[in-house]
């Protein structure tokens, strides 16, 4: 599989303090890596520079062999890398339907095609039954669904999510996790995912990336990061705790 | 995919919003056919200044785009209506062989949107935003209302500018004159008709639906990869060519302008009209800005002294129990009646 995306020695530094120094990452297309660590690791700064929200203090992005540090948020959503945010960030006024729609306007899906697309997707997304209900009368796991269901309706290649399962319950959660797996597997989309969830990513058996004090303290399976003494000391320990 | 959702399909501009929702369609074209008819059973003043009143539901219209639809406030309008006013003037006064109206008609829509796009770009790109927005626009009426006043060779100043009744002309099949009030009235329905027409067209459209995603979300529409500053500058030029042509032709229908078309006073009734009608509806907007203008002339008749106090009341009072206005009361209205049957 070739490289999608990589990092080179990507720091990010508020007034002196260090979010993330000089991380080096990558991440082969139709893949996905969860990125973990305690609270104030850097794991949302990392990936809010990947997505565009901020600006690295130092280090270069390249995705796709093509060095993306300098573009808009805009455009790095049109080159194909869409983010989740923390708290589902849909259009609460809007039907299910009517979200999706608007992410597929974008895209420049014909007409005649766009409705069919857009059941598509929601079908994807477990929605296709609430189509018609308004973002806000849906439950916190199927809003989370169908944010992610707006970067798959912009044709995104590389999905950032920041804490997908957040409020959901535990069949929920593994219903996410058999999405993201589905998304990697069948549609070949790259996935980042920021998680505290064990659970979750035990389940999605992906390779980890730990994140602490913003730097990279390990990159391994998840047995591996779950044995080692270092990452149990400063995470897994902790949250144990 | 359900066969139900087929049956259903509703554009984003029409389920989203508070406002008359798929009734508007009807009972725009019933007020319409009443605006239409109207002349033939009544004459007098009322046909001299419901033209003056329906432009300025276009005015409210314009509002109602920006306010309504993309969410953003502006007290600009004004200032783009008295500059459309006066561009009109200064055409009407030049002698280039044409009929001046036309040259006035065209000049007030390239300025209005050139202003406005300017004005736009710049706001928007630096990410200018509710409060601050406001008061901009604000001080964009504000500085064509001082210009008026300071430049007054060309403008007359305080004293304003007369300004003649404009004429359709059609090269050698012959002339209309709109000097009496029932053409001047046929007149400016239409264009009133064609501006509404335009603007549902528009806002159920590709554009409106992005305008729609942007008032419920700008953050996620950028995620999105959409550019909403453009977006928004497209909605404040066309704003910007609607209010400056209704100025231009209501310069020329009133055959007067002066600075306070551009003045805090008139900008704020503008906002007061919409707010009253409806923000979310345009059929509302227009209504707004025909109904509380044609109640202010009765106030100032009845009451000169305590007018505005009446219809600051009654400002008050719609927007506390309709927070979406006469359009927003008028949708409650078949939901209300089911609840009591």
């Amino acid at each position: 599989m070739s490289v999608l995306l990589e990092t080179n020695n990507l720091s990010k530094h508020f007034d002196g303090l260090v979010a993330n120094q000089d991380i080096n990452f990558s991440l082969e297309a139709g893949s996905i890596r969860c990125v973990i660590g305690p609270n104030g690791s850097g794991k949302t700064t990392f990936i809010s520079m990947i997505s565009g929200h901020l600006r690295p203090t130092g280090g270069r992005i390249i995705y796709k062999d093509r060095d993306v540090t300098d573009l808009s948020v805009i455009r790095r959503a049109r080159i194909g890398i869409a983010r989740k945010f923390q708290t589902p960030t849909v259009f609460e006024n809007l039907t299910a339907y009517q979200n999706i729609e608007l992410a597929v306007l974008g895209t420049g899906c014909p007409r005649a095609k766009r409705h069919r697309r857009i059941f598509e997707i929601l079908d994807l997304i477990r929605l296709s039954e609430v189509w018609d209900r308004p973002a806000q009368f849906l439950s916190h796991g199927q809003r989370q669904w169908l944010e992610v269901g707006l970067l798959i309706a912009i044709e995104a290649e590389l999905l950032l999510l920041d804490e997908p399962t957040a409020g959901m319950t535990a069949e929920e959660t593994a219903s996410t996790a058999r999405l993201v797996q589905m998304l990697a597997r069948e549609f070949k989309l790259s996935v980042i995912i920021i998680e505290h969830d064990i659970n979750f990513i035990r389940d999605l058996r992906a390779p980890v990336t730990v994140l602490h004090l913003g730097r990279v303290l390990l990159d391994g399976s998840f047995e591996e990061v779950a044995a080692n003494d270092r990452v149990r000391d400063v995470y897994l320990g902790h949250e144990a705790g | 995919m359900t066969a139900d959702a087929d049956k259903h399909l509703l554009p984003v501009g029409r389920v989203s919003r508070r406002g008359l929702g798929q009734s508007e369609t009807g009972l725009a074209f019933l007020a319409f056919i009443i605006l239409a008819l109207l002349p033939i059973f009544v004459d007098g003043y009322a046909i001299y200044i419901l033209p003056q009143y329906m432009l300025f539901g276009m005015l409210a219209m314009s509002l109602g785009l920006l306010w309504g639809f993309v969410g953003i406030l502006s007290f600009g309008q004004a200032g783009f209506f008295a500059l459309g006013a006066y561009t009109m003037g200064l055409a009407m006064q030049s002698d280039l062989g044409i009929n001046p109206a036309y040259i006035g008609i065209l000049l007030s829509l390239v300025v209005g949107g050139v202003l406005a796009t300017i004005a736009g770009y710049f706001l928007f790109s630096a990410g200018v935003r509710a409060t601050y927005f406001v008061l901009v626009t604000l001080a964009l009426s504000i500085m064509v209302e001082q210009i008026a006043v300071s430049q007054s060779d060309i403008t007359g100043g305080w004293n304003g500018m007369f300004i003649d009744r404009m004429s359709l002309t059609f090269g050698a099949l012959g002339e209309i004159s709109l000097y009496e009030d029932a053409p001047a009235y046929y007149a400016v329905l239409p264009v009133v008709v064609v501006t509404y027409v335009l603007l549902r067209w528009l806002t159920s459209a590709r554009f409106g639906k992005v305008l729609a995603g942007i008032r419920e979300n700008e953050d996620r529409m950028t995620a999105l990869g959409f550019n909403i500053s453009l977006y928004k500058t497209c909605a404040f030029a066309l704003s910007g060519v609607i209010a400056s042509l209704a100025g231009a032709l209501y310069s020329t229908h009133a055959n007067f302008v002066a600075p306070s078309l551009g003045g805090v006073l008139f900008s704020t009734e503008v906002v007061v009209w919409v707010a009253i009608g409806g923000r979310s509806s345009l059929l509302g907007a227009l209504l707004g800005g025909i109904l509380v203008a044609t109640l202010s002339n009765y106030l100032n008749a009845v009451t000169p002294e305590y007018w505005q106090l009446v219809l600051g009341l009654i400002f008050i009072t719609v927007i506390v129990f309709f927070t979406g206005g006469l359009a927003g009361a008028v949708a409650q209205l078949p939901r209300l009646w089911q609840s009591r049957s």
